[in-house]
């Protein structure tokens, strides 16, 4: 079974983004740029299918502009087969970049994509399902436990009331949520073996994908700061002071 | 590493390559969430933990330096890569990344100046699953020590040769299995000589110091220990102490690069979070330009320990850039340290905070040799 991923190339959790001043995005310029922590627990999480016999191929895909090469490079360093670079220097939309995927999924027939279930910089959280629904396949997402027993999935989901448990029918995508795995270290002389793994590339045009904006960001503004909060002792002493701020 | 190589040297290069970038980011992960919270532990307990060591050995960084003929990754030999990974280990605890690479260098050593036979003998050790502790011993118990005039002596003797002396500051003294002991040779100057732990004569005894305590730093006593003829490094050819030595104290300064941006990294937040008189005290000047200053002298620290790797990487001569860049290390090193604690106010002194412990290790740059060769 061959395993398709996604690696999305984003600004570095550790970075404090920066507004521009004219309210048109965060500034990346001279940021710190890496894999979305989604998509590496998605990685990990094929790879480790991968170690233990139920996958034969992991293939990592970023779309994104040429620099997006390092993120694949790191997916190729932690262990991926080869990787696929859809190059464009626009910012796309949840549904083009699920239209890419299913692109992709047409030359490739994988048996299975994960992908991370949002990529930490602009938090949409849509191109898993959107990709399942044009592909008109199952899918599970905000896996917290996969399964695979032939050619079914057994994934636990992270829902409001708890876990949920369900069996969907391969091919499929499953989206990838923080307890999914632990993302292992990349080790050193791995790296070295990445340089000699194939990245292919493609275009938009290639796969036939049109860019055809259907949102409009308005603005982006930095989020207000917050007033530090304290602890209070006992559940009166909070009833007291909700009261006395006028929340209830 | 080696697409650099490939290229025309550049000299003052500061673009990483692919895998330096990718490297850094793998260590400086792996520092974040193994070795910051472990950091604490290991200065009280003065003792590191045998599953770091496993854990740090799994990501093969001494294994990377081992040629593939002796079953590691064959990485060129890039001190400047070197540079980047102890800066990235120590920004989580030094000790934890002085013991880590100690074995690093002896690779590198045995790479620089090994005869063909003792690589073979001794390389494939370093790519075993298990951690394999080898150190360096090289300063000496007393006041007046100098690096020049070591008094630890090698003498020829039959057909190999005999050792007495006393060393002191060797890091993991206790639990190391392989020993590259500097010594005097009669008629040859400095030589290294590989002594394993288990030599008659060799006795090693752990002892507290200010700082680096996981490093379990102590003492090596040699007394008529019996050494063959290939215990030798370079068996009498190619050994070049100066290089030896450079590269050694440049793994220091870079370790304590790594420190003095965590102090940086910490006390440039406090800062700008801690309020006094009504307002954050970055505020004030005085605290404000002791910041900056942290920052300054960071940077030039680091493209002078740079500098200097870069031009041995390229095979050009580094005495001179090594020197300097030590002795600003060593100076600035030091008041990075202090004036982190002093950026705390009366925090500064508590446990609270790393920066104290910082301050400590920040010491040892300049006042023992426990560095290891990039």
């Amino acid at each position: 079974m061959k395993v398709l991923v996604g690696v999305k190339r984003v600004v570095d959790y550790n970075v404090r983004v920066q507004v521009k001043p004219d309210g048109s995005g965060v500034a990346t310029e001279g940021v710190k740029m890496s894999v979305n922590p989604f998509d590496e627990i998605a990685i990990e999480e094929a790879l480790r299918m991968k170690s233990a016999g139920k996958a034969d191929e992991v293939i990592a895909v970023s779309i994104g502009p040429q620099a997006a090469q390092e993120q694949l490079r790191t997916a190729l360093a932690m262990g991926a087969d080869r990787a696929i670079l859809v190059e464009t220097d626009q910012t796309l939309e949840p549904l083009t970049v699920a239209r890419v995927f299913k692109a992709l999924v047409d030359q490739e027939q994988p048996g299975l994509v994960i992908l991370g279930k949002q990529a930490i910089d602009d938090d949409a959280g849509q191109t898993p399902q959107m990709l399942a629904a044009l592909w008109d396949r199952p899918q599970a997402t905000f896996a917290s436990k996969v399964e695979i027993e032939g050619e079914s999935a057994k994934v636990t989901r992270e829902v409001d009331l708890g876990l949920e448990t369900i069996e969907i029918d391969l091919p499929a995508v499953i989206s990838a949520d923080l307890r999914l795995n632990e993302p292992r270290y990349v080790k050193l002389p791995d790296i070295m073996k990445a340089k000699k793994k194939p990245i292919g590339t493609h275009t938009l045009e290639e796969l036939g994908v049109e860019i055809a904006p259907a949102l409009k960001p308005v603005k982006t503004e930095a989020p207000q700061a917050r007033q530090g909060g304290h602890k209070v002792e006992s559940v009166s002493e909070l009833v007291a002071e909700l009261k006395n701020k006028g929340l209830i | 590493m080696s697409e650099k190589s490939a290229q025309e040297p550049q000299l003052f290069d500061l673009t990483l390559t692919d895998e330096q970038r990718m490297t850094r980011e793998s260590m400086q992960r792996f520092a974040e969430t193994e070795m910051r919270e472990l950091s604490r532990q290991v200065d009280e307990s003065r003792e590191i933990p045998a599953e770091f060591f496993q854990k740090a050995n799994e990501l093969g960084i001494t294994a990377l330096a081992v040629p593939e003929a002796h079953g590691g990754a064959g990485f060129d030999r890039s001190p400047v890569s070197n540079v980047l990974i102890a800066e990235d280990l120590a920004h989580g605890d030094m000790a934890l990344a002085l013991g880590v690479l100690a074995p690093l260098g002896i690779v590198n050593a045995l790479r620089d100046f090994g005869t063909e036979a003792q690589q073979a003998a001794y390389l494939p050790r370093f790519v075993e699953e298990n951690f394999y502790p080898a150190v360096v011993a090289l300063d000496e118990p007393r006041v007046t020590f100098s690096v020049r005039e070591l008094q630890t002596k090698a003498v020829a003797q039959g057909d190999g040769y005999v050792l007495n002396g006393v060393k002191s500051a060797v890091p993991l003294v206790e639990t190391a299995q392989l020993f590259l002991v500097l010594a005097e040779l009669e008629g040859q100057g400095p030589q290294a000589f590989l002594v394993a732990k288990d030599t008659a004569g060799v006795t090693a005894k752990a002892e507290p110091f200010m700082g680096l305590a996981g490093l379990q730093l102590g003492e090596l006593k040699l007394e008529e220990v019996k050494l063959g003829k290939d215990a030798l490094l370079g068996e009498g050819t190619g050994f070049d102490y100066t290089r030896f030595l450079d590269l050694h104290r440049l793994g220091a300064c870079a370790a304590g690069l790594g420190v003095a941006q965590a102090v940086l990294d910490h006390t440039s937040v406090y800062v700008n979070e801690r309020v006094a008189f009504g307002e954050p005290i970055s505020h004030r000047q005085a605290v404000a330009f002791m910041v900056a200053n942290i920052a300054i002298e960071l940077e030039s620290m680091r493209l002078l320990v740079w500098r200097a790797a870069s031009r041995a990487e390229h095979g050009l001569d580094f005495h001179r850039e090594a020197h300097l860049a030590y002795i600003n290390c060593c100076e600035r090193l030091m008041e990075i340290g202090t004036n982190g604690v002093q950026l705390l106010g009366g925090h500064g002194f508590t446990k609270e905070y790393f920066e104290e412990m910082w301050y400590r290790n920040l010491r040892s740059v300049a006042a023992v040799n426990t560095g290891f060769q990039l």
